[in-house]
């Protein structure tokens, strides 16, 4: 009766499952009483939004859910908290988010409701690979270039995508004593559109840039994350450089506050499943263009948000001051 | 120059090597082909409807589209293909109820009926038919050929030249120049863009607390894009057009009747009498085409007053007015080379200038991967540039659509003159259902639907008080772009006050948007 | 010689409330809706501030309210006197506004009386329950708008609104997997 209407897609997704699912997962104890909505918080088409509907694909497929992705982009995030705060916490409304949505901008939009502990965090998909890129062959395709350049009295546009990006290109300025042109731009496509049009110097890009990277247009000048780049194992941490912080973070689902925890687990560990299961296609979008699934759930994924938000209460008053 | 001809061919590739959708006779056929030849039949019918016209179909047959061919860089071909297919078949298929009926099917057909339906009256509706198809197609490729030539030579000569605040510049031009030439009234033009810039400032600024929104949660997001457009475009013309309905109690569906007679037909000697009018009415209309804004209706009283100028100072020659296969031609050559030319600022600047060019970058905006501006032309070296093989692929796809028009373009206008008798007061509440949907369906929000209908009413009451729509919509998809390159320009120059007169080019530009109000205006 | 200006013609009318909105929005609607202000001094740098762009449009919809008046100064058309115009919108809205709240509400209706076990949230993607709505609404506004415009009810303007609403079930619900028909996405 649910499907009366797509026969031919709930059969199929039904024998799949009860074909491959012998294994008595912890998912198994706890299912969604209805469809599940997955709000999107990027634009649609993106990478990050192609990353969320291959795990909801991938969630029908393995645990025979009905996953129903939603666009909810813009304000960092913050627009899909609200959306996600208004639903009921009973796991059918769940949503992707990097963890800088609720950290450094739920802080910095000085809202409480978005405070991340009126949330509860599921788990995370892919780690941030973000580096500070240039072009290759420019004038600043080294950080050594670029500190000659400010030396020389070469005024350098440094594009950001997001506050938290500007904040930190303004603090790894101060560090090391140049006062960028930061330029606040859209998106890390909007930071390498502006590379190639020469409108900008150098910027920050979270991980899209690993293309033209791999193809020797742009090169990464410093990584902004702990682990080296994919691309890129050479490129020095900011935090070698000068800075006090580092610009890392994560692609994560997110569910409303006070989420059972049995929900919680289920849909935790069932993510993990399917972005860690190489056979499906959100494992290879992961493994292709997001350097790998990162997954961590639980209270692992808790003590990072704690350590997150502490960072981010730093960055905020340090550029403050 | 290599580098270019290998892009023309992976253009041409990435239309006719993309994925099959069915095989006939052992050859698949590629799936761009078929949307663009499915997109130009469609379009033939909504020209020919009476109160349907482009714009509306491509608003509407979008959010299907995307939900059809999906996110992926994959589908962009695809959906231009059936875009573009509705763009070049609605200007063919509004001759048709223009010339059978006296009804012009879109507006741009208007002129189309002066000379096309007293032929038909005289019994050669055939005839008629066939010389607007052959104008019509002659001015569109003409026009499209323009596009190829200088769409890149236009983005590379931009993206050098300018940097952030001559861009800027550049778009208070194209927008000041929109508002100039549309409607009657400067002051009324300036009010729609007026009002679409603010419209779209709520809630699209940097700070993480949306600005403008009243305190509405529903308004965080910002106003939804196609709520917007679809309600001041779509829906306030159909409110428009059945209050108009009902006052007239369906006068609309008032038709004369045609027959055709032994000797219908193209006659002997007809394409060397149309050959030069067409030549004239292809310039007027890529000219007029290629600036943003101005229209295919202006470009068809340009080349129609002007052929019929002629007309009277030579001895001998068929008067305009009494089914003189010039007049015919005049219209339908100038009013469809200006779909192609306004692609022009579309590609290689992002700046629309017409409703069909909306639709375009809303298709390319919503789909991703494909960003109409200056970077669409780049050859960076080492790299193959995705964009530029799209733009290629949609320069191949608008040659074989050209190619479908001239060969069985004909035959499908003549089988759709049964549309026309279609009743514009049963079909345009059906046109609002699906607008309605459609919109629901990509927003997933009633929020947007009750937007889409407030919209409706703005639209209704900028119609009734002759303030001109489209610029609205122009500057409704420009603002965000104006508003971002005056800030990076600003950031970028450190913090500037004067960045927009930092440079010569920029202060031109800014000279010429000045201009174009004061001069433009008076008599739009 | 009387003044012609006296005449309150619509596009004089237009031109003076489009003057006086947006300077009272420039004094009060933007400076208490925006966080930034016109210009925003952060990370030691000045930068735009969000009230900056929407106080350019606004000023430049108070120019062309001027530039309406200076216009018409010495001759406008005066408008029809009509009011059915207004009217009849008014009634289209009316049509559109019950359809949609019918669309609404038909369908957590019909669960609450026949299926009280359960939520409609959670029927939202099954039949018939998700269409139940969609149905009766859709049908209801192109018939209302056709029979409104016809000046008279018929059948076929009932046929022609379910018709459609089949149709596009058809088009989004059964080929799509992922979409939800009104009002299915806000529940």
């Amino acid at each position: 009766m649910t499907h009366f209407f797509k026969p031919l897609l709930a059969a199929a997704t039904l024998c799949a499952t009860a074909i491959t699912t012998p294994t008595a997962t912890l998912a198994d104890e706890w299912t969604p009483p209805g469809p599940i909505t997955m709000y999107v918080g990027f634009a649609a088409g993106g990478g990050a939004d192609t990353q969320a509907r291959l795990i909801a694909q991938g969630l029908e497929e393995k645990f025979g859910w009905t996953v129903i992705p939603q666009q909810a982009p813009g304000n960092s995030g913050l627009n899909l908290a609200a959306e996600l705060a208004k639903a009921p916490a009973d796991g059918t409304a769940i949503g992707m988010v990097v963890s800088e949505t609720l950290s450094y901008s739920s802080q910095a939009a000085g809202d409480p409701a978005f405070d991340y502990e009126n949330f509860t965090s599921l788990a995370t998909t892919a780690e941030f690979q973000l580096g500070l890129v240039a072009m290759a062959n420019g004038n600043f395709d080294s950080w050594d270039k670029v500190m000659g350049a400010a030396e020389a009295g070469t005024p350098i546009r440094f594009a950001a995508a997001s506050d938290r990006h500007a904040d930190m290109a303004w603090h790894l300025g101060q560090q090391v004593g140049i006062d960028f042109n930061i330029v606040e731009v859209r998106g890390g496509k909007g930071v390498m559109d502006g590379l190639r049009g020469g409108d900008v110097d150098i910027g920050w890009v979270a991980g899209a840039q690993s293309g033209p990277v791999q193809q020797g247009e742009m090169v990464n000048i410093a990584r902004g994350i702990e682990s080296p780049l994919a691309n890129s194992p050479d490129a020095p941490m900011i935090t070698e450089l000068g800075s006090d912080y580092l610009l890392d973070g994560y692609f994560m689902f997110i569910a409303p506050g006070d989420l059972d925890p049995a929900a919680r687990e289920a849909l935790g560990e069932a993510i993990r499943d399917v972005a860690e299961d190489s056979e499906t296609d959100a494992n290879g979008l992961l493994s292709k263009a997001f350097g790998g699934p990162a997954v961590r759930t639980g209270d692992d994924l808790d003590s990072y948000m704690t350590k997150a938000n502490a960072e981010a209460a730093e960055l905020i008053k340090a550029v403050s001051e | 120059m290599t580098d270019l001809l290998n892009y023309i061919g992976l253009g041409i590739m990435a239309v006719l090597n993309g994925p099959a959708l069915f095989e006939i006779g052992g050859i698949g056929l590629p799936v761009a082909l078929v949307m663009l030849a499915a997109g130009l039949f469609t379009g033939i019918a909504v020209g020919a409807t009476p109160g349907l016209a482009g714009p509306m179909a491509m608003a509407i047959s979008l959010p299907l589209l995307i939900s059809a061919f999906g996110f992926t860089p994959d589908a962009l071909l695809p959906v231009f293909a059936f875009l573009i297919g509705i763009m070049k078949g609605a200007t063919l298929g509004g001759a048709v109820p223009a010339i059978l009926f006296n009804l012009p099917g879109t507006p741009d057909a208007m002129m189309t009926t002066l000379d096309g339906h007293p032929m038909a009256r005289n019994g050669q509706p055939r005839r008629a038919l066939r010389i607007a198809q052959l104008s019509s197609v002659a001015g569109d490729s003409f026009s499209d050929i323009v596009l190829f030539v200088c769409a890149p030579f236009l983005a590379v000569v931009v993206e050098s030249y300018l940097d952030l605040p001559e861009k800027t510049a550049l778009l208070i031009l194209s927008i000041s120049f929109i508002a100039a030439v549309m409607g009657a009234s400067v002051g009324k033009g300036l009010l729609s863009v007026g009002l679409g810039l603010i419209v779209a400032y709520i809630a699209s600024g940097n700070d993480l607390t949306p600005r403008l929104t009243m305190g509405f949660d529903a308004l965080d997001a910002g106003v939804p894009l196609i709520a917007a457009i679809l309600g001041v475009l779509i829906v306030g013309e159909i409110f428009a057009t059945l209050e108009t309905l009902w006052r007239n109690n369906r006068a609309l569906d008032v038709k004369t009747e045609t027959h055709g007679t032994a000797q219908d037909g193209l006659a002997p000697g007809d394409l060397k009498r149309i050959t030069p009018v067409v030549v004239r009415g292809a310039l007027i209309g890529t000219v007029i085409g290629a600036l943003p804004g101005v229209g295919s209706t202006l470009a068809a009283t340009l080349s129609y007053s002007l052929g019929a100028r002629r007309a009277r100072r030579i001895a001998g020659a068929q008067p305009f007015g009494s089914g003189a296969p010039e007049g015919i031609a005049a219209t339908e050559a100038a009013n469809s080379a200006v779909s192609g030319a306004n692609l022009i600022p579309v590609l290689s600047l992002g700046i629309p200038g017409n409703a069909a060019a909306v639709f375009l970058i809303l298709a390319a905006d919503s789909i991703g991967g494909f960003n109409p501006g200056p970077a669409v032309f780049a050859m960076p070296e080492g790299e193959t540039n995705p964009q530029l093989v799209v733009a290629f692929g949609i320069f191949t796809l608008m040659a074989i659509g050209n190619l479908l028009n001239w060969t069985v373009g004909g035959a499908v206008m003549r089988s759709m003159s049964v549309l026309a008798r279609v009743p514009a007061t049963r079909l345009l509440p059906v046109v609002l259902l699906v607008s309605l949907t459609a919109i629901y369906v990509q927003e997933t929000s009633m929020f947007a639907v009750w937007a889409t209908l407030a919209f409706g009413v703005l639209g209704y009451g900028m119609r009734r008080l002759a303030v001109p729509v489209l610029p609205f919509v122009i500057a409704f998809i420009l603002a965000g772009p104006l508003e971002r390159s005056a800030r990076e320009a600003f950031s970028a120059t450190g913090a500037d006050p004067w960045f927009l007169f930092s440079s010569p080019t920029s202060v031109i530009l800014l000279l010429m948007a000045v201009a174009a109000l004061i001069f433009l205006g008076r008599d739009g | 010689m009387r003044h012609p200006s006296f005449r309150l013609t619509p596009s004089r009318a237009l031109g003076a409330v489009v003057l006086v909105l947006a300077v009272l929005a420039l004094l009060v609607w933007v400076p208490n809706d925006t966080a930034s202000g016109y210009v925003v001094s952060k990370r030691g740098r000045v930068s735009i501030g969000d009230a900056m762009a929407p106080a350019l449009a606004f000023g430049l919809l108070a120019l062309s309210g001027l530039l309406i008046l200076w216009e018409t100064r010495n001759f406008d058309a005066p408008g029809q006197s009509d009011r059915r115009g207004p009217a009849l919108l008014a009634v289209m809205l009316g049509i559109c506004a019950a359809a949609l709240t019918v669309m609404i509400w038909a369908g957590p209706l019909a669960v609450a009386l026949l299926n009280p076990d359960e939520t409609y949230r959670n029927l939202r993607d099954a039949a018939p329950w998700k269409h139940i709505g969609f149905v009766v609404g859709g049908t209801g506004l192109v018939t209302g708008l056709i029979t409104l415009v016809e000046h008279r009810y018929s059948w076929a303007a009932l046929a022609i609104g379910l018709a459609t609403v089949l149709v596009l079930i058809g088009a989004f619900d059964l080929a799509f997997d992922d979409l939800l028909l009104p009002p299915n996405g806000d529940q």
